[in-house]
């Protein structure tokens, strides 16, 4: 009997254990932001004290000084905004869901980045703030460091609702490979212009090394799609404009020929194992897979510097080879973008945040490098390196640098070209241009068939761009499918706006 | 002594049974006075009172959210400004097959695990059963329920790991040996049915045969006895005894399940399948369906829609079961 009640006191002590323990952090945590605030409301802040909430992808693991980066940005923030911030980094292989989640249950959310891809259905759906007016009053100094063109080419009928980040606005597509496999092999990376001219490359590979995936995917995303594109996909791939969008004409781009036969192209290295049999199911990014000795190259979005980016993230010697020039296109440039969520309660704040990202050094800096001493050393005035015992695999920071607002502020590092911005502005400028630059698609009258079109490129679209399914049988297949949708309502509807948007831009 | 357990079981059912029917005579014959009325009952509906309020917060009142499946959300406007649609917003679903695909995927699945599982469970429970060391028997519960307190992301990767193509047990080990060609199992929609038919059954037949095990070790050991001193075979017994003594836990084990048929262990056709697009034809159901119209179109409008939808067909397929059940047996059904 008495061993029994002993139990039973146990399991009633349990809860009370736990009530203490998150009593404890509570007033833990009311005790934090209350010292701070005393300070702050000391200084010379904007106006009352403002917590922000910046979501952001990141595209491998959350590096584990994140919050020690948030404390140092919270002591410049404080000084000048009155406003403490606080990072939400988010993977890059959920971010869609959870960042859908976010708005649409209205959590606290202020800052974020938007991809082009989702950024016309997310002005659709009221789901962001206009920026034009905060912009003029706020924000000068995002207008000027992206210059009045490329701020404009986020515009939807006549609003601007989001910014692009100062970085390469135009691509290149390439491939991307480890530089000991390519000086063990002797493989000559200068020959390929073609998706098929990487053919003994990855046969090498596949040879000689059985264990490694020749060429890997991104997470949830397919081999080439996005990373290797002769086609202005106008946002959504739901009607593009082939040949970089030098003529206005919007087609089916899953009925070309061209998509035919890459995808016959994939289906026949994925059965000689070039592609990954787990290609559709991969969960890690590429950079992840090449770190862990899985993969050995992806292709990839390029510019200048990528050889050494790419080295970085990968923790491990990274060579590249330019395979189609640069084009910029609307989603070259509306591709990364920044946007104050509706959610927020004080957008001025936000966008006050974001012209600092747009213009502090130092707020840019320590969001791509970290800090100074602990995460990087300077070399000179505008050049850095890691500190002494420190390398790109165990740094305890490693920000995205084409993320965070103007990356033309940010340090070089040793190794990279010291006048790498200066490439990059005129990589940005030399650059082939989509006619259609500028261009965003309103998807809200074909709101139905977009969804029903969606359903359908998610369901056969990973599997045949990974070549699993053989595309003789299932492409057929897909296509019919997407015409069920109504994807030639959408291609109408969107020929029609894209008539429309040139006629008003005298293009 | 099991026998004794269940008598002394049995008795103080009897008597709890007699106390509320002498209750409600009581109450019958008190009916006048109110007052004394509520002093009887109101430990009762304090007692009902929480689980009253979750049903309200928890099943009620969201049903206000119905509208949103009617009108074009906008977020600048809120919910009741937003401009009503009619139903624009279900289109999409009717616009393809998926409607008929996810209609039909989710009601033959749950019919065939509610067969499958119910089968396995009692001849698994029958077997559980004919075991007579005590320690056997004990270890065999454990080892059969363990799936069922197992997550389903867990057992998602249990199974990549025998499918998965890299590396997985059957493409690598098993299939050569009988010198078969490895199988793209996340891209071929035609084995998922069985795949997650076995996953399902491994998973839910555990607590289910403990149930119906719980259900015949309550028989009384004296029909087993004489049917034993009758000559009878283990095989008649089963037939003849155990079977027809514990139709009515069956009978209520299958109602209950009918009951749920539109739901679907979301898990198990989200997690299970890695969410592998292709495959969507053989594992998406109403379930998945919502949740995937959500985060990858991120309309809550049209993802309601289908909501809506589920809720519909699910209402008009429990009253079809509730019809089904009263023409079978009358007290079983549920209204």
């Amino acid at each position: 009997m008495t061993r029994k009640h002993g139990w039973i006191g146990g399991l009633l002590a349990i809860p009370l254990l736990l009530a203490a323990c998150s009593s404890n952090n509570g007033s833990n945590e009311a005790a934090g932001p209350n010292s701070g605030g005393s300070t702050s409301a000391a200084s010379d802040g904007a106006g009352e004290p403002y917590e922000l909430t910046m979501a952001y992808f990141t595209l491998g693991s959350v590096p584990k000084d994140q919050l020690l980066i948030q404390d140092e940005l919270n002591k410049i923030t404080k000084a000048k905004l009155n406003t403490t911030v606080k990072l939400l980094p988010i993977s890059i292989s959920t971010w869609q869901n959870q960042i859908n989640l976010m708005l649409t249950s209205n959590e606290k959310l202020d800052l974020m980045p938007i991809l082009g891809n989702t950024y016309a259905n997310q002005v659709a759906k009221g789901q962001l703030v206009e920026l034009d007016e905060l912009l003029a009053k706020h924000g000068t100094g995002i207008l000027e460091a992206l210059g009045q063109d490329y701020a404009s080419a986020a515009m939807i009928n006549g609003k601007t609702y989001a910014v692009p980040s100062v970085r390469d606005l135009a691509q290149s597509y390439g491939f991307q490979i480890r530089k000991d496999l390519v000086d063990k092999y002797n493989l000559n990376l200068g020959q390929v212009k073609e998706l098929e001219d990487l053919e003994p490359i990855l046969k090498t590979i596949k040879d000689n090394e059985p264990n490694m995936i020749p060429l890997v995917n991104q997470a949830g995303g397919s081999p080439f799609s996005d990373t290797f594109s002769t086609r202005d996909s106008l946002g959504d791939d739901m009607g593009v404009l082939l040949n970089n969008g030098q003529d206005l004409k919007v087609v089916n781009w899953f009925e070309t020929e061209e998509y035919a036969a890459t995808l016959k192209l994939m289906r026949e290295w994925y059965k000689a194992g070039y592609i990954g049999k787990d290609a559709v199911t991969n969960k890690e990014s590429t950079s992840d897979q090449i770190k862990g000795g899985k993969g050995a190259g992806n292709l990839a979005n390029m510019k200048p510097g990528y050889d050494v980016q790419e080295s970085r993230q990968a923790g491990m010697p990274i060579v590249s080879v330019e395979m189609m020039p640069p084009v910029a296109k609307t989603s070259t440039v509306t591709n990364i973008m920044w946007g104050i969520a509706k959610n927020s309660d004080k957008p001025e704040r936000a966008l006050q945040f974001l012209n600092l990202m747009y213009t502090d050094k130092d707020i840019v800096n320590l969001l791509d490098w970290g800090i100074e001493g602990k995460h990087y050393v300077k070399v000179s005035d505008n050049v850095i390196d890691y500190p002494q015992g420190v390398t790109a695999g165990n740094v305890g920071y490693a920000g995205t640098g084409w993320l965070f607002g103007n990356q033309f502020l940010s340090y070089i590092f040793k190794g990279d070209d010291e006048q790498l911005w200066e490439k990059m502005k005129e990589f940005n400028t030399n650059a082939i241009k989509s006619k259609a630059l500028g261009f965003t698609f309103d998807s809200t009258s074909v709101k139905t068939e977009f969804a029903a079109v969606s359903n359908v490129l998610s369901q056969y679209r990973l599997a045949l761009e990974c070549g699993a399914l053989d595309p003789d049988k299932v492409l057929p297949e897909f296509i019919k499918k997407l015409k069920d949708a109504g994807i030639d309502k959408i291609i109408a509807e969107k020929q029609k706006q894209l008539d429309a948007w040139a006629a008003a831009n005298g293009k | 002594m099991r026998h004794k357990q269940s008598n002394q079981l049995n008795s103080w059912l009897d008597c709890v049974l007699s106390g509320l029917r002498n209750d409600e005579e009581r109450v019958a014959n008190i009916m006048g006075s109110t007052a004394k009325r509520w002093k009887k009952f109101t430990p009762l509906f304090l007692l009902m009172l929480p689980g009253l309020a979750y049903l309200i917060v928890n099943n009620y009142l969201p049903m206000f959210g119905m509208i949103i499946a009617f009108k074009d959300i906008n977020f600048s406007k809120g919910i009741l400004g937003s401009d009503w649609v009619g139903l624009k917003n279900f289109e999409y679903l009717f616009k393809t097959s998926d409607a008929f695909i996810i209609t039909r995927n989710t009601i033959l699945y749950n019919a065939s695990f509610i067969v499958v599982n119910t089968i396995g469970a009692i001849g698994l429970a029958i077997l559980l059963n004919e075991i007579r060391q005590k320690f056997f028997q004990r270890f065999y519960q454990s080892v059969i329920i363990l799936p069922h307190l197992i997550s389903m992301v867990v057992v998602s990767y249990l199974v990549y790991a025998l499918l998965s193509s890299e590396t997985g047990l059957i493409n690598k080990t098993i299939l050569p040996w009988f010198g078969a060609e490895p199988i793209a199992w996340y891209s071929s929609k035609e084995y998922w049915p069985y795949i997650l038919t076995v996953v399902n059954i491994w998973k839910g037949i555990g607590y289910l045969s403990v149930v119906y095990l719980a259900s015949i070790i309550s028989i009384d050991p004296e029909y087993y006895e004489a049917a034993t001193l009758d000559g009878a075979t283990k095989w008649q017994q089963i037939r003849t005894i155990t079977i027809p003594l514990i139709m009515p836990v069956i009978t209520m084990m299958t109602l209950l399940a009918i009951g749920r048929i539109f739901y679907s262990d979301f898990g198990l056709f989200y997690q299970v399948p890695m969410d592998s697009g292709i495959l969507s034809e053989t594992t998406n159901v109403i379930d998945t369906y919502v949740y995937r119209a959500l985060m990858n179109l991120g309309d809550i409008g049209m993802s309601s829609a289908a909501g809506v939808y589920q809720s519909i067909v699910g209402f008009v397929l429990v009253l079809l079961s509730n019809y089904a059940v009263r023409k079978f047996s009358k007290e079983n059904a549920l209204f």
